[in-house]
């Protein structure tokens, strides 16, 4: 999903740069005066960040015959939100933009707003549309990660239609074709990615239930039920 | 038996279909399976009817010198990522088998 460097013009650039400069400024406020509050929430902060780390480091393959990379952003973005997450994600898009050539120091501002705050955003609105219905608990967590990966690619794709409107069709031509390139590469990729975080909040969830609480991620009743349903089975196999 | 790891074999499954995907796509056809970034970056050349070597980085940068390095690179965040999850779980899991209670 990374724009390369030199590929975007730089009123493009500077236009995703202003967008997500204020992203970038609230996050940084919002998490030092989370860690100053309590240094309890740290470790999470860390599992939530080492996960983007990964799976942005992951490039799978896919269906179309090309190689993409999940975002990791959903767990993140429903435990800390996305100012935060906007913090997360730009530290990850700046290691591979300086070490690895993939997006660059201009594309960055773009680059943030497709995988460090518009995909989150969008996840975190699936999120508070979920949190108070009966829908399960982990169903939230994987619809959240796998639609803040999909939504990633679909910004990319209109963020480079934008910038490359088609000589026939103009905006709309170009953004179907990058996104078949990026979207419809992305389709498998984000299930799994959903998969996996919502497996990965599983165990965070039977570790650390109190911290989920006290983050106000979801609300006692529905981690004790989700707990009670986990641990049902096993007093049944005594 | 298994109700309780319903997540766990419900992503199995998921990886599973996805390895069965990849592999039926590779094996039909001559896919390159290069990175979306690059496709992409071919098709704003065809868009523009540039070729891609004249859109030069507005901000000089580093470029891996090999896909080597570039792979090196790449280990090393997953692996610092890796790092993370392990020592936090493990601390978690310390701290919960001390206090049963909670």
């Amino acid at each position: 999903m990374h724009i390369m460097e030199g590929f975007l013009p730089w009123q493009w650039c500077l236009v995703w740069w202003l967008v997500a400069l204020p992203f970038l400024v609230v996050g940084v406020i919002e998490l030092r005066s989370l860690l100053r509050r309590d240094r309890e929430y740290l470790p999470l902060l860390g599992v939530c960040g080492a996960f983007v780390f990964i799976l942005s480091a992951l490039k799978l393959p896919s269906v179309t015959g090309s190689c993409s990379h999940p975002t990791g952003t959903g767990l993140s973005v429903m435990c800390f939100k996305p100012y935060i997450t906007a913090v997360i994600g730009f530290i990850v898009l700046l290691f591979q933009a300086l070490l690895l050539a993939h997006g660059g120091l201009s594309t960055l501002g773009a680059n943030m707003v497709s995988m460090a705050i518009g995909g989150p955003l969008v996840g975190y609105a699936v999120y508070r549309l979920l949190k108070n219905t009966s829908v399960n608990l982990y169903v939230t967590v994987f619809c959240v990660a796998a639609v803040a990966d999909i939504v990633t690619y679909i910004i990319t794709s209109f963020e480079l239609a934008l910038a490359y409107p088609a000589a026939v069709g103009g905006v709309m031509a170009s953004f179907t074709a990058f996104f078949v390139i990026f979207a419809i590469t992305q389709i498998p990729l984000s299930v799994i990615e959903g998969l996996v975080l919502a497996l990965v909040f599983k165990y965070i969830l039977e570790l650390k239930p109190d911290l989920i609480e006290k983050l106000g991620v979801f609300s006692k009743e529905q981690i004790e039920s989700a707990l009670a349903s986990d641990a049902h089975v096993p007093e049944e196999k005594v | 038996m298994f109700s309780n790891r319903k997540l766990e074999i419900l992503t199995l499954v998921g990886i599973f279909v996805f390895v069965i995907l990849f592999l039926l796509v590779s094996s039909q056809s001559d896919h390159q399976f290069a990175g979306s970034d690059d496709v992409g970056s071919e098709k704003i050349a065809e868009l523009t009817g540039r070729p891609v070597e004249s859109f030069t980085p507005l901000i000089p940068q580093y470029v891996p010198p090999s896909g080597e390095i570039e792979s090196t690179l790449f280990a090393l965040q997953a692996a610092f990522g890796g790092v993370i999850v392990g020592l936090v779980i493990g601390y978690w899991y310390g701290q919960k088998k001390r206090t049963p209670d909670t």
